[in-house]
């Protein structure tokens, strides 16, 4: 069997990053480098003080507990410790940040207050602190800065360098004993993944010539086409869900205030005649209006995924998401907010519902002149994403959430940032919620979060409609005083911003270290399926220090291919080349089973092994069988929900892992398809054939030369379907030759089966297919054999 | 011998230390398994946040309530209940609802829920940590624990669902979905055209179990030993989905919690599902509380309600756990716009074989604040007690249902000592 796989003891056209101590005082790293020079925006420490700082009282509890308050803007910022969050700063201003927090620390620790320190004293609330008791006496964080304070108060720097180098040492790499695909492997899970297709004979010539070099430039064919595209709206649509807007698009997305002529124009029949017209069968013509309306909404729906085509298409700096001042309008659309007369010249063709420009919209006019939206310039602030009325409409917000929920969407989807995921929890949160008139204001247990989402919610206040009312509108009374005013992390928003607040917004995202970092998680989930790690939080866990390797490792990379992204515009076709050229996308196996608990928490998370969302698996047997099934198309009625898919509102999340009722679809999936596929392979001529180009269905096991064309058929078929490249002699093709040659075989022992394919598996034919040996029926069963393994149902 | 034999293999996640490894997990999975006989867990979210004073927990008092006053507080046994009778629109009152289930209902009032939004309150209430993303639902987990081959083991219909990778979830949006796939052999479901004969099938079965023995055998990532485990483990088992056929009503009830609960009973009728979540949303009432809660309130009873009876029905009555919870509680003061806040002290209820009901358990104060309890005695004490928060709860439903010290559990700890664990809450 030839696998294919390698195993890398120095990952292989990788960015791994490799940390180097040292005692010089400085932030010093160096990339072990493979394709390209990466720098992350973070540094390790510069000596075993510094490198315990770093892993081990920063990011076990300074991140954690003290940074939500003792930050510019936190509650504590009045305090003497003022920290510097790293994560929203880029190289050497991360490093200075991480040093002066040390530095800020080791004071702490060097004042002595009786038996303890000041820093422990404060940590456990024995002395004023305002975050009171933040750790609990002997818990696992106390314990981290107790040994900090010992380090700190260490004499010698001899013993600290021996033991960084120890330190240093003991460390394997993180991906030793990792098998990694090879490059065939790879070629073949990135044309699937990324472009719905099988590779091309030239691209696997280049690929088996020039190894993985060959990959840049297949990748940047790739990538341009059209698979590509609607794999990167559907992928970014699973993160924005902006496709599961409620209602009628026509009416949720466009207000009677502001489109009430235009919304719906599908409606009057001067404006449609042109379309439905020509159709002179009554019948036929209302069908044809029902296709108008809906293609006019889906049209609708489409516009923030065409919006992210557009900047990737073209290559535009992806910070576009935030900044774009335009937005991407189809001719259905245009007709829809009224514009269509001013911008039909520039489609190519004005007819197609789904072509789409990109246009600035004018400032909306209102049916009364309240209504009218400021504009210093006339038009509508587009402000990419931010400002997308779909994007507005599927985030909406009500009288008493105040637009939390779209700051809270906002962190997510542009920082990278859940405010929700893993909060803090409150000694008594009814009693907070009862001491104080305005908690979010007063508390510092909601302080801590509210300074920084309630601005956000500011930016957002002439977005205040409410469902199927549109998104433009002023609230009356002005916008809440009993909230923190609108800014961006503590920079004030100048009262002459806000008609434009969200380009506002949109401009300081775009500058903030965590928006390529978010986008490069993105473009992990799109890769994987799933999101990034998480750090670890149970310090107790004695797992924990595997459990943040494997997040730091791959911190890491996220961050290394960050500023790549940044560095170079930020295009976010690079960022998706990073992320396939990475260990982490290619590890595919282990040399030898790894049985020790620490290591295997360290690998746990690592391999693509995505089981395929139900629009992959349509588009896998396309690409495999040159038609999809067709009973996992999403909103047919068929069974997409069932297998794990989305419907953008409700469902939001895709299954991971397959149920018994999921296993039922994928047996249904394999009979079905290899019912459907089979005859109809050996009907065509051999040269059109995608399945059995080499073989007739009256070749029967038995004699040495039918038997190698029969293991030459499998082999095809195996790298067909499997993506597997077998020897014919192999365990494998021994497999699956024993079931096909096992069915014939038993056939023959039954005296009357039938001599052709059963009804349902003949049905579309190119020419009959007699099955007098029962080998047509066996291909079958072994197409249906390869259709349920997890080679195929999964990446 | 199999689910033993999976039961081990689960220990550590699936495949984990599976004795042998994946060869005689494959190996021994060939065979279907009889029927999952039960218990039956079924966990009811008030997606939102509902509001207990309209219902275990009524007030009358400070103005908490404006549909009702102190002196119109109704009981049933050791149960208070709010008065909804006349202010329901539709399905069931608090009256009816005691009258038909309170001797065997058991409330607990007081829980602390520690936080006040609805992504960690829902996390919390649902998995009985607050401060991680890994950890199971106990629907999840108990289905993994219980009933792993079973083909749709955990069952949700909403509210917060992860699974800790322990156990697949499963969604059904739709009874007829259950139809499309019970015979997943056959050509269009029907069992007198099946896509291969029997031969060809069986040879098929052996060579995709001989494949994942072969598979086993190589050194894979944890990701993959998990995959691999699931997709063999989802396949075979899938078979069982036949059993469902005949259990699928004819009729599709039309309201939100008995759909749900009809393809829920169905599969535990037909014994391929352990537990599953059942959510209704529009719980959180920031305008309009009364209004909204009087609807919503009567309509999740009446899905209760409408669950047990079915059950009862189906002869598996005896065997339904349920419970009964939201992810947060509401303010005891009316906003501006008539409606009430996000309150991080609530309830839970519970009925079921070997709970004993006619009981409650904790309090809340004058000022809808929880009372500290002793988990030792369940006796309320201001001083020495303390707060019950949801680990609390989820440590006495893993003891109660038997999973407290299986492998999974112990992956998921959440620790309480000896001293805090709640002690006689079943009864």
């Amino acid at each position: 069997m030839d696998m294919g796989r390698g195993t890398s003891k120095i990952p292989l056209m990788t960015l791994p990053i490799r940390f180097f101590a040292t005692l010089l005082g400085a932030f010093a790293f160096s990339v072990a480098v493979g394709a390209a020079e990466l720098r992350p925006y973070s540094a390790s420490g510069c000596s075993v003080v510094d490198d315990y700082f770093v892993n081990e009282v920063w990011a076990k509890v300074a991140a954690e507990s003290c940074l939500k308050c003792h930050k510019a803007g936190g509650d504590a910022e009045d305090s003497k410790l003022v920290l510097l969050d790293p994560a929203r700063l880029t190289g050497a201003k991360r490093a200075e940040a991480l040093h002066a927090s040390r530095a800020a620390f080791a004071a702490m620790a060097q004042v002595k207050e009786g038996n303890s320190t000041r820093l422990l004293l404060k940590a456990t609330g024995k002395v004023k602190h305002g975050g009171k008791e933040a750790l609990k006496p002997n818990s696992a964080g106390h314990k981290v800065l107790a040994e900090f304070v010992r380090l700190v108060n260490a004499p010698s720097p001899a013993v600290v360098a021996k033991a960084s180098a120890a330190a240093e040492k003991n460390a394997p790499p993180f991906f030793s004993g990792v098998a990694m695909l090879d490059d065939r492997r790879l070629l073949r899970r990135v044309t699937l993944q990324l472009a719905a297709r099988l590779p091309t004979d030239a691209e696997m010539s280049a690929v088996a010539s020039q190894g993985v070099k060959a990959m840049p430039a297949i990748l940047d064919a790739l990538l341009k086409e059209d698979g590509f595209y609607d794999r990167l709206r559907e992928g970014f649509n699973d993160i924005f869900l902006t496709l599961g807007v409620d209602g009628n698009p026509d009416q949720s997305l466009l207000s009677y205030e502001h489109f009430e002529k235009s919304r719906g124009w599908y409606q009057n029949t001067n404006l449609t005649k042109e379309f439905l017209e020509p159709i002179t069968d009554a019948k036929e013509r209302q069908q044809a209006g029902y296709q108008l309306a809906n293609d006019y909404r889906k049209a609708l729906l489409a516009e923030p995924m065409r919006l992210i085509e557009h900047i990737v298409r073209n290559e535009r700096p992806f910070t576009e998401l935030v900044t774009a001042d335009y937005f991407m309008v189809s001719p259905y659309g245009a007709r829809g907010y009224g514009i269509f007369g001013e911008v039909k010249d520039k489609f190519k063709n004005p007819a197609d519902p789904f072509e789409f420009i990109p246009v600035k919209l004018k400032a909306l006019t209102g049916r009364s002149k309240s209504e009218n939206q400021d504009s210093a310039t006339g038009l509508y602030p587009h402000a990419g994403l931010l400002s997308a009325f779909q994007y507005l409409t599927r985030y909406p917000t009500t009288e008493t959430n105040r637009n939390r929920q779209r700051a809270r969407v906002y962190f997510l989807h542009f920082l990278g940032v859940d405010v929700l995921e893993l909060a803090a929890r409150v000694g008594d949160a009814a009693a907070v919620s009862a001491k104080f008139e305005n908690p979010t204001m007063q508390a510092s247990e909601c302080v801590v979060c509210h300074k920084t989402i309630d601005p956000i919610a500011g930016l957002f206040q002439d977005y205040w409609r409410f469902a199927d009312a549109g998104v433009y509108g002023k609230r009356k009374g002005g916008w809440f005083t009993d909230m923190f005013a609108p800014g961006y992390e503590g920079e004030a928003m100048p009262g002459a911003e806000r008609w434009r607040a969200l380009q506002w917004l949109g401009e300081r995202t775009a500058k903030d270290p965590r928006f390529a970092v978010a986008m490069v998680e993105h473009a992990y989930y799109l890769l994987t399926g799933r999101k990034v790690l998480l750090p670890p939080k149970d310090l107790e866990d004695p797992l924990f220090a595997a459990k943040r390797r494997a997040y730091a490792e791959q911190r890491k990379q996220v961050e290394a291919i960050a500023t790549r992204f940044a560095a170079t515009g930020f295009n976010f076709k690079q960022v998706l080349k990073d992320w396939v050229m990475t260990d982490f996308y290619r590890a595919d196996g282990l040399a030898m089973a790894a049985a020790n608990p620490a290591r295997r928490a360290e690998l746990d998370d690592l391999g693509v092994v995505r089981m395929l969302a139900p629009e992959q698996v349509e588009r896998k047997v396309a690409a495999i069988f040159g038609k999809g099934w067709g009973r996992l198309k999403h909103g047919d009625g068929g069974l997409d929900m069932l297998y794990g898919g989305i419907d953008s509102k409700e469902v939001t999340e895709r299954a991971a892992d397959p149920s018994g009722a999921m296993g039922a679809i994928q047996r249904i999936l394999a009979n079905d398809v290899a019912c459907k596929q089979t005859a109809l392979d050996f009907s065509r001529a051999p040269s059109d054939r995608l399945l059995f180009p080499h073989i007739e269905p009256d070749v029967v096991p038995g004699s040495a030369e039918a038997d190698a064309q029969i293991r030459r058929a499998i082999v095809h078929l195996h790298q067909r379907v499997l993506g597997r490249f077998d020897k014919p002699e192999s365990p494998e093709v021994e497999r699956t030759y024993q079931l096909f040659a096992g069915i014939v075989s038993d056939a023959a022992e039954k005296k009357n089966f039938d001599k052709q394919e059963n009804y349902s598996c003949r049905q579309s034919l190119v020419a009959p297919v007699p099955d007098p040996n029962y080998t047509v029926r066996a291909w079958r069963a072994v197409v249906t054999y390869l259709l349920r393994r997890q080679e195929f149902l999964y990446e | 011998m199999r689910r033993d034999f999976l039961r081990l293999c689960g220990l550590a996640g699936l495949s984990f230390a599976c004795p042998g490894g994946l060869a005689s997990f494959a190996r021994a999975a060939v065979k279907e398994e009889p029927p999952y006989a039960g218990p039956f867990y079924m966990v009811f979210n008030a997606s939102g946040g509902w509001d207990t004073t309209y219902l275990m927990d009524p007030k009358g008092i400070n103005e908490m309530n404006r549909l009702y006053k102190e002196g119109d507080i109704l009981t049933k046994g050791a149960h208070k209940f709010a008065p909804t009778d006349k202010h329901k629109t539709g399905g069931m009152s608090n009256e009816e609802f005691y009258a038909e289930f309170g001797s065997e209902l058991l409330t607990f009032n007081g829980l602390d829920y520690s936080v006040n939004n609805h992504s960690p309150g829902a996390r919390y209430m649902a998995t009985g940590k607050l401060d991680s993303l890994a950890y199971p639902t106990f629907a999840a987990l108990v289905a993994a624990a219980k009933g792993p081959t079973c083909p749709l083991s955990f069952l949700t219909f909403g509210n917060y669902s992860a699974t800790g990778n322990v156990v697949a979830m499963s969604r059904v949006p739709y009874l007829p979905s259950l139809q499309k796939i019970a015979n997943a052999d056959h050509i269009e479901g029907n069992v007198k055209s099946p896509y291969h004969e029997d031969f060809a099938l069986a040879r098929i079965e052996k060579a995709l179990a001989e494949q994942r023995e072969m598979r086993a055998a190589t050194p894979l990532l944890p990701r993959q030993e998990r995959a691999e485990s699931m997709l063999y483990a989802a396949q075979v088992n899938s078979k069982a989905m036949a059993r469902v056929t005949p259990h699928i009503p004819t009729n599709v009830p039309k309201e939100r919690l008995a759909q749900q609960a009809e393809i829920a009973l169905a599969s535990f009728k037909a014994g391929v599902c352990v537990s599953a979540n059942l959510s209704i949303g529009q719980f959180d009432s920031h305008q309009n509380n009364d209004v909204d809660q009087m609807k919503l309130i009567p309509e999740f009873l009446a899905g209760i309600a409408y669950v047990i009876r079915r059950a009862e029905a189906l002869k598996i009555r005896d065997k339904l756990v349920i419970v009964i919870q939201s992810e947060m509680g509401r303010t005891p003061t009316y906003n501006k716009g008539n409606g009430k806040d996000h309150w991080s002290i609530g309830s839970i209820m519970f009925l079921g074989p070997g709970i004993k009901g006619n009981r409650v358990i904790g309090a809340t104060d004058e000022k809808q604040f929880g009372v500290a309890l002793n988990p030792q005695s369940l006796a309320l004490d201001k001083d020495k007690g303390i707060k019950i928060r949801p680990e609390h709860i989820h440590e006495a439903l893993r003891e109660y249902a038997g999973v407290a010290d299986h492998a999974h559990a112990k992956k998921f700890p959440l620790g309480l000592t000896e001293k805090e664990k709640l002690r006689g809450l079943w009864g």
